[in-house]
């Protein structure tokens, strides 16, 4: 009884409000989950069918027609180790902004966040053709490269708030302790800065997961990522609206489970260590 | 030879010159406190010992060996943050004991130091605490320990004190000053409070936009002190100043006189050697300040009494100085000795 009674009109009217938004957000997903257990014909008819036998089907023929253990494989090898590098280069690079900052620092980080002004087709050209001579179209290397300069400067950013929160005297007690650089980093910066670290690296591997504009312009084939399986369901001989619909499904599958189990993490990451 | 040496140690940030060339000796065992106004570069120049500031100029010696350069994780000091600085992810142990295991000490002697720097600070029953759990009080006596078990060639104190409140300050003042003796370390000691000076110090240098005004033992600065900015900054309340020609048989060159509150004594009207109005009295219980506008002239004096007064705001006094107690500066502010 006394549950009911906290249930002001008022409290019922935002709840729903917020049901009610969220699942509009959520429709075209769910609308998509759906769609991937139709036939093509069911998957088309207007007005849509909500009652139907889920079929297997569409997976089948995805999982036969393009490999997706393949494109699964590369996504995992391009995502993981773009953030793996990016890490590896963004957190020293942090590190000294936050706690050996100079008069450029301030400059250096907008000029930073600068290129992620400019869309990315506009760089599109000459990074395709630097690749062309290298000879590493459609390499995994290639993804990986311009998967991690395009989240170093969100990445360093990211980093740089969270280290800026760290006191600076807790570093210069470890030195006076006689930490080198490298027991600094691996006793005080990284446990303290562990959260930063992880959610920095989620966000960025989700980014990377999702990342469509690079991949299908510089691996299609060989390299590409899932991002580069769905799109190859949309053709120009027409929409297979089912299949492209499984194939979406298994390409986001993995990246939701993951963002699922670490929500906490990403939501805190996206925030830029604002709230804490 | 001195334990630890300044020879003439610079700093600059852009144009600013923050250290000016300062010269200190500093001996085994003393305990020397770098006491001046806020910005007067007390905190950089320790913070240059330390390591933690660049020098720009001069040399830094450290029993026998040059150290101007050396990074501050091989000089062998230990240093005691205004902030505590403790290591929030470790527990009190893991924090007084972090320094012994960076330089990978036998982890019995570990467990031994710290447990009898623990003991020392009454820490023992928290070492499994990490620093949130502590008050104030207990995680500065952490940041002790953390120094303490070291065994540094010197301790460096950054305004160790000003975090905690009064009660608590007092406390831990006579703790350090306890610790001090029974350990006799060489310490360095900065602070804005001359109480803590006064009472801490063997040698306290008193620093002023970035040069030693004077150093010297804390009565050394209290009864001879160098100059005006000495004399007023040391002493509570400061010492009282009036143009020469107030006082009767002072030299030529003098053109300020000074007098400590202290040596001043009231008389009744008409009598004594200076006249004035009683403008305000401060009744401390173990003292009474009266404040008194003297005739003639504008000046406000403070006459120091240990003894209850019946003197009433806008009564006329007499006052009398202690003639051999007066200190005499001339226009440059220098005393005249």
């Amino acid at each position: 009884m006394s549950i009911k009674s906290k249930w002001t009109p008022s409290m019922i009217a935002r709840t729903t409000a917020a049901w009610g938004i969220a699942l509009l957000l959520f429709f075209p997903l769910i609308f998509m989950g759906i769609t991937a257990f139709k036939t093509e014909l069911q998957a088309i008819a207007v007005p849509s069918i909500w009652a139907f036998t889920p079929t297997l089907e569409n997976f089948e023929v995805v999982n036969e027609r393009s490999d997706y253990v393949q494109f699964a494989w590369n996504s995992v090898v391009t995502s993981v180790l773009s953030t793996v590098l990016g890490l590896a280069i963004a957190a020293p690079a942090a590190y000294s902004m936050a706690f050996a900052p100079t008069k450029g620092t301030n400059g250096l980080l907008l000029w930073m966040l600068s290129t992620k002004f400019m869309p990315a087709v506009g760089a599109l050209l000459p990074i395709y053709v630097i690749f062309q001579q290298l000879g590493m179209l459609d390499t995994t290397a290639a993804l990986v490269i311009i998967f991690t300069m395009m989240n170093l400067p969100i990445m360093v950013w990211m980093l740089f708030t969270y280290f800026k929160d760290i006191p600076q005297e807790i570093l210069e007690a470890a030195r006076m302790d006689g930490a080198s650089v490298w027991d600094e980093f691996k006793h005080v910066l990284l446990p303290l800065g562990i959260g930063g670290l992880a959610s920095t690296g989620l966000l960025c591997l989700v980014l990377a997961w999702n990342e469509a504009f690079w991949a299908l312009n510089l691996g299609a084939a060989e390299a590409g990522t899932l991002a580069t399986m769905m799109v190859s369901y949309s053709s120009p001989e027409g929409l297979f609206w089912a299949k492209l619909s499984a194939a979406s499904l298994m390409a986001i599958a993995p990246i939701v489970v993951l963002g699922w189990f670490s929500q906490k993490q990403l939501v805190q990451g996206l925030t830029f260590g604002a709230v804490k | 030879m001195s334990y630890l040496e300044l020879k003439g140690v610079e700093k600059y940030y852009g144009d600013f010159h923050a250290i000016k060339g300062i010269n200190l000796n500093i001996q085994k065992g003393e305990f020397v406190v770098f006491v001046g106004p806020s910005g007067c570069g007390k905190s950089t120049l320790l913070r240059m010992i330390a390591g933690l500031e660049e020098i720009n100029g001069g040399d830094l010696v450290l029993d026998g060996n040059n150290i101007t350069d050396t990074l501050p994780s091989k000089r062998d000091l230990a240093m005691v943050f205004q902030s505590y600085a403790l290591y929030p992810h470790m527990t009190v142990e893991e924090n007084m004991s972090f320094a012994l295991r960076i330089a990978k000490e036998d982890p019995a002697v570990i467990k031994e130091k710290v447990e009898q720097a623990a003991a020392k600070l009454n820490l023992t029953d928290y070492l499994k605490r990490t620093p949130k759990e502590l008050s104030g009080g207990q995680r500065q006596r952490v940041a002790i320990g953390r120094a303490i078990v070291r065994a540094p060639k010197v301790f460096l104190f950054d305004e160790p004190l000003s975090n905690l409140d009064a009660a608590l300050r007092g406390q831990t003042r006579v703790e350090i000053a306890h610790l001090h003796r029974e350990l006799n370390a060489t310490s360095i000691y900065v602070t804005h409070d001359q109480v803590e000076a006064m009472t801490l110090a063997d040698r306290v240098v008193v620093m002023q936009a970035g040069v030693i005004e004077q150093c010297g033992s804390p009565m050394e600065l209290y009864e001879r002190p160098a100059n005006k900015f000495v004399a007023q900054f040391i002493g509570m309340p400061k010492m009282n100043l009036m143009p020469a020609s107030m006082i009767a048989g002072q030299s030529d060159a003098a053109v300020e006189v000074g007098v400590r509150p202290e040596h001043f004594t009231l008389t009744a009207a008409g009598e004594g050697q200076m006249k004035g109005r009683v403008e305000m009295v401060e009744a401390l219980g173990n003292e009474t300040l009266i404040h008194i506008e003297l005739e003639g002239s504008n000046e406000m004096v403070i006459v120091r009494q240990y003894e209850q007064t019946s003197v009433r705001p806008d009564e006329q006094v007499g006052i009398n100085y202690d003639a051999s107690q007066l200190h005499c500066f001339d226009a440059q502010g220098q005393a005249i000795r």
